[in-house]
């Protein structure tokens, strides 16, 4: 057996993993860097000039900063500490974005935690299941989320009818600061329970059980032996939920108001006034913040890497105590009300939209909501949005931005889990997408791309649908990323060490042996592309502008102006399709594991 | 390095001296080398050097893991690297593979320079702690995966090479197994078979029995060494522990603090340590300081004679040394336990021993090891009276512990032993470490 030709595809190898990270490059800079850049340097640039007065004037104005303006119109921080503490004091946009966003985070952590304690350390029925569910939320499409918590919170809606039958008067919860946070805690309190759930089951029993024969009572063995390690995993995940929730905008959007706009909101209102200087500087103020906290998170993430180590986990307890001590009385006591709690937040959305979609504004069934959308879809007019193109728009943009994003965010996790140095640099890289303004990258590339660009007398132009695509990619890399990391750099390194001593080449390990270990990741992270892909809503609204190409996001936010009935149909059919096509690749590519 | 022709004989010019190893069938006969000079049949110091070390130094940061080391290994030796954790003795195995490159010095195989060729390149077997097997395929697929890089030795197809190499390896018919589903034992077999399956030239064993128990580390050991006769294939293997180095090496090359202290065949190690560290290190030792004595104050003993042969066959003086308050005759001279050569280039001895010693003058410092074995109840000769601490059974034997003077002494008996005890030792018994004039001059090695 001759071996030239597998000298040939040797070489052809090793320059593979070079070309591929060339690619990934490239397609980063055209559909992400260059665009936002375009974007962005006209808060400095105006009519060709170079100028920090929009920043400055940006800066200095107490409708965007509050009281935090001051500083830049020259007082100083006493002055500000105590506009801060006044009681008629001025959050501005930007200071109640932190605000929310702040209040959020310590929402979804409360709501978050017992989910872990749960999950890690008691044993039931449909266990396992239920931390797979835990991911759901995460991907469901935050408009879908916002239809169902407005069907929720409506006047109308199911609280509201709810109370009324026990007799309780109703609440106005629509508009208010009380129902994004729960709508930003629905999203985020999952994250921060899988997050934590791991680094639980990771704590080395032996461990507590020498804080015990050392004399430590359980709650001091805890706080001593098991809070340190959980530490690490809260932080993080709370850093992440604050970055997506400062960045936040469908949920604000539809369950806000006027009163409580967020910078995205914003930025969106400025972008589409044309005011693109203003835009462009509270985007990168936005920016600025985000990126701080997402690389700060970074860093604080590659300080605490968990061990590959196998540890003997904490023991579960059953669910159905053994004895009925008090104390396991105040436990299941304590459990079953974070349950219901629990069901309200998660299933109540999804319940009431599922509802609504069936019920007209007196109460009554009917299907009357379903068939407006197959009237519209059979005698709509061209410029008003029908059902099936937006359906199959969202399932074609789905599976082509996963087959973009897998090649990327694989690539991107092979650099991070291979470089010694500049590995935060690479993964703040990787991560970027999450503190860039969505409405920022649709802009970016309805300007830059869609509209085209004059270089050497041609104009290069890219069609909607394929900026779209684009947008969804940059979009759901990062979460392939994320998903494949961490299998990467848990491999023994003997495994690779190995394959290359018996003759093969970096890339040709890579791909006979890591890839094949970390496949469930790449699944993982193929679901979360296509889940991300479903739910963008964001820059996909910005492009689908006048085009042909919306998709069901987009269709649900031009129904939910009118009335709500014919939004959560198009809701429904949105969860319908993004939990089939989700369930679909995890159960084709086998079970899947994350973090 | 390897230039592996279309016809898969993987011969190489400066070889040509030798047997074809790659393309001969498995016969434990093989190991019948012309150039074999030395005794049970382990390469002499004739044999072309495989693996060479040239003044290597490897640093991470301040620290050197690998200090200036020069060593030679030869074609078709077993040759053991053993020290304590941190030795640097992983990382010698690491520079040889080319996991690591050398910060200084040189790594040569068959003479050439092997700086910056890549592990895939470079024509050794690895066998891990862990075995590191590939989860994902097949005990056969595993052993085949070299294959997929160069041709199987000897013109035989894929599959016949990966069923000879199972044989080898006593794990006939396991080629669709899952590793998951094997013993540790078996494991490391796989592992083996996988190293050896593209026909290396130098294999290398990284501590590959500390993850068994005893009983298999034994039977396993002697397994990797009669595979390792039978191919005749240069072989690196670490390990920190002595007693399995002495046990299957040609050479043992024993570190301390990333540098080699005395590379000796097991015999020679063990019987005439370079220095109190390999002294205490490989095997139960008694280490004593003294000081050289006048004469007039000699013992029984050492009026017998001034001068005595031990079992070497070497010549020695019999000295007075004061430990402790007593006095004790102890045999000086003998071939010295070179560190960096072998036996079979040792300088004559004269008399009165080599560059060693040859006239220790009163007022002398000391150090010389007694093994437990020699320490004796019943020895006339260099009486101690001490107290039995403890006595651990072994089985064939019984571990005594003593303290005598203040200094613990262990030895070796047949039968436990309680109380206070009278011990001696032969002169010729004791083996000297160290010893340093008192002008100042050391005479160690």
């Amino acid at each position: 057996m001759s071996d030239t030709p597998h000298r040939l595809r040797d070489r052809v190898k090793r320059r593979a993993l070079a070309a591929l990270t060339a690619a990934t490059v490239a397609v980063l800079v055209v559909v992400f860097y260059y665009p936002v850049g375009t974007v962005l340097v006209e808060a400095v640039v105006v009519d060709g000039r170079l100028t920090l007065t929009v920043f400055a004037d940006l800066l200095r104005d107490p409708f965007y900063l509050g009281e935090v303006a001051r500083l830049f119109t020259g007082e100083g921080p006493v002055a500000v500490a105590r506009a801060l503490a006044a009681p008629d004091r001025r959050l501005g946009i930007v200071g109640f974005t932190a605000y929310q966003a702040v209040l959020s985070t310590i929402l979804s952590v409360a709501l978050g935690l017992p989910a872990a304690y749960v999950l890690a350390r008691f044993e039931f029925p449909g266990r396992r299941t239920l931390r797979s569910v835990t991911i759901l939320p995460f991907v469901l499409p935050s408009i879908m989320v916002a239809v169902g918590f407005v069907a929720t919170f409506g006047r109308n809606g199911t609280l509201n009818a709810v109370l009324t039958a026990v007799g309780v008067p109703r609440v106005e919860l629509m508009f208010t600061l009380e129902a994004i946070l729960i709508a930003h805690a629905f999203y985020n309190a999952p994250l921060v329970a899988r997050v934590t759930t791991a680094a639980w089951e990771s704590v080395d029993a032996s461990a507590v059980e020498t804080a015990r024969s050392l004399g430590a009572g359980p709650l001091r063995a805890f706080l001593d032996v098991v809070a340190p390690q959980l530490y690490p995993a809260v932080l993080t995940s709370a850093a992440l939920t604050f970055v997506f929730t400062f960045g936040t905008f469908p949920i604000v959007l539809a369950l806000g108001g006027f009163e409580l706009a967020t910078v995205e909101v914003f930025v969106y209102r400025l972008a589409r006034d044309l005011q693109y200087a203003e835009a462009a500087a509270l985007a990168l103020v936005e920016l600025a913040i985000a990126l701080g906290v997402l690389f700060a998170y970074l860093r604080y993430e590659a300080a605490t890497a968990v061990s590959a180590r196998r540890v003997r986990p904490l023991p579960r307890k059953p669910l159905w105590p053994t004895a009925w001590t008090p104390r396991a009385l105040a436990e299941r006591a304590g459990i079953v009300t974070y349950a219901g709690i629990v069901a309200v937040v998660f299933l109540a959305p999804i319940v009431s939209m599922l509802l609504a979609s069936v019920t007209t504004a007196d109460g009554s069934l009917t299907l009357d909501h379903y068939r407006f959308l197959l009237t519209r879809q059979q005698t709509g007019a061209a410029f008003q949005v029908r059902p099936w193109p937006a359906v199959r728009n969202s399932v074609l943009f789905a599976g082509a931005s996963a087959l973009v994003a897998l090649p990327m965010g694989v690539v991107v996790a092979v650099i991070t889990t291979r470089a010694s140095r500049g590995r935060s640099l690479v993964g703040a890289v990787a991560m970027a997408p999450f503190a860039v303004s969505g409405i920022v990258v649709g802009l970016g590339l309805l300007r830059g791309l869609v509209f085209g660009v004059e270089v050497a007398g041609w104009r290069i132009a890219v069609a909607g649908s394929a900026a779209i695509v684009a947008a969804h990619a940059v979009a759901g890399y990062p979460f392939v990323v994320r998903t494949v990391a961490p299998g990467l750099a848990s491999l023994d390194a003997s495994l690779v060490e190995s394959a290359r001593a018996l003759g093969a080449s970096r890339a040709r390990a890579l791909f006979d042996i890591e890839l094949p270990l970390v496949w469930p990741g790449v699944v993982a992270g193929a679901a979360f592309a296509v889940a991300i892909s479903m739910g963008e809503f964001t820059a996909t609204v910005v492009l689908a502008t006048g085009a042909d190409a919306y998709t069901m996001p987009v269709a649900i936010e031009r129904f939910i102006g009118r009335r709500l009935g014919p939004a959560t149909a198009m809701g429904v059919v949105l969860l319908v399709v993004t939990g089939v096509s989700f369930l679909v690749i995890e159960r084709l590519g086998g079970e899947v594991r994350d973090y | 390095m390897r230039s592996v022709t279309t016809d898969g004989s993987g011969a190489r010019d400066d070889r040509e001296a030798h047997d074809d190893r790659d393309g001969a069938p498995y016969s434990p006969e093989a190991s019948g080398d012309a150039t074999t000079d030395g005794e049970f049949g382990r390469p002499g110091p004739n044999v072309p050097t495989a693996v060479e070390f040239d003044g290597v130094t490897k640093r991470y940061g301040e620290t050197a893991a690998v200090d200036s080391v020069d060593l030679a290994v030869r074609e078709g030796e077993f040759f053991t690297v053993v020290g304590p954790s941190g030795c640097g003795k992983t990382t010698m195995l690491r520079l040889v593979a080319g996991f690591e490159a050398p910060t200084d010095g040189r790594v040569r195989f068959g003479g050439s320079d092997v700086s910056g060729v890549p592990p895939e390149a470079r024509d050794v077997g690895v066998v891990f702690q862990n075995y590191a097997l590939f989860p994902h395929l097949t005990v056969g697929e595993n052993v085949g995966y070299g294959l997929r890089f160069s041709a199987p030795p000897g013109g035989v197809s894929r599959e016949e090479r990966i069923d000879a190499l199972l044989e080898l390896v006593d794990l006939p018919g396991t080629s669709g197994r899952d590793p998951d589903s094997l013993s540790g034992g078996q494991r490391q077999r796989v592992a083996i078979a996988r190293a050896l399956a593209p026909g290396p030239d130098v294999l290398l064993l990284d501590e590959p029995m500390s993850a068994l128990d005893a009983r298999l580390r034994e039977r396993l050991r002697l397994q990797v060494r009669s595979i390792q006769r039978s191919l005749g294939i240069t072989t690196v293997y670490v390990t920190h522990d002595q007693e399995e180095a002495l046990s299957v090496s040609d050479r043992v090359a024993v570190m301390r603090d990333g540098s080699v202290v005395q590379v000796a065949p097991p015999r020679t190690v063990y019987r005439r340590p370079a220095s109190r560290f390999v002294a205490e290190f490989v095997g139960d030792n008694n280490v004593f300081e003294g000081v050289v004595a006048a004469r007039g104050t000699v013992s029984a003993a050492e009026s017998e004679g001034g001068e005595t042969v031990n079992d070497d066959g070497d010549e020695q003086r019999v000295v007075p040394v004061a430990v402790h308050d007593t006095t004790l005759a102890i045999g000086f001279g003998g071939g010295s336990p070179e560190r960096a050569d072998d036996e079979g280039a040792a300088t004559a001895t004269d008399a009165h021993g080599t560059g060693w010693s040859s006239t220790p003058r009163a007022g002398d410092r000391v150090v010389f090891c007694v093994r437990p074995q020699h320490l004796q109840v019943d020895r006339a000769q260099n009486r101690l009276r001490a107290d039995v601490e403890g006595a651990e059974f072994l089985g064939e034997t019984t571990r005594v512990h003593l303290t005598w003077s203040g200094q613990q002494l262990v030895l070796s008996a047949e039968e436990p032993l309680a109380g206070a005890v009278t011990v001696g030792f032969d002169p010729r018994d004791a083996h000297v470490v160290e010893h340093t004039a008192t002008d100042g001059g050391a005479d160690t090695s």
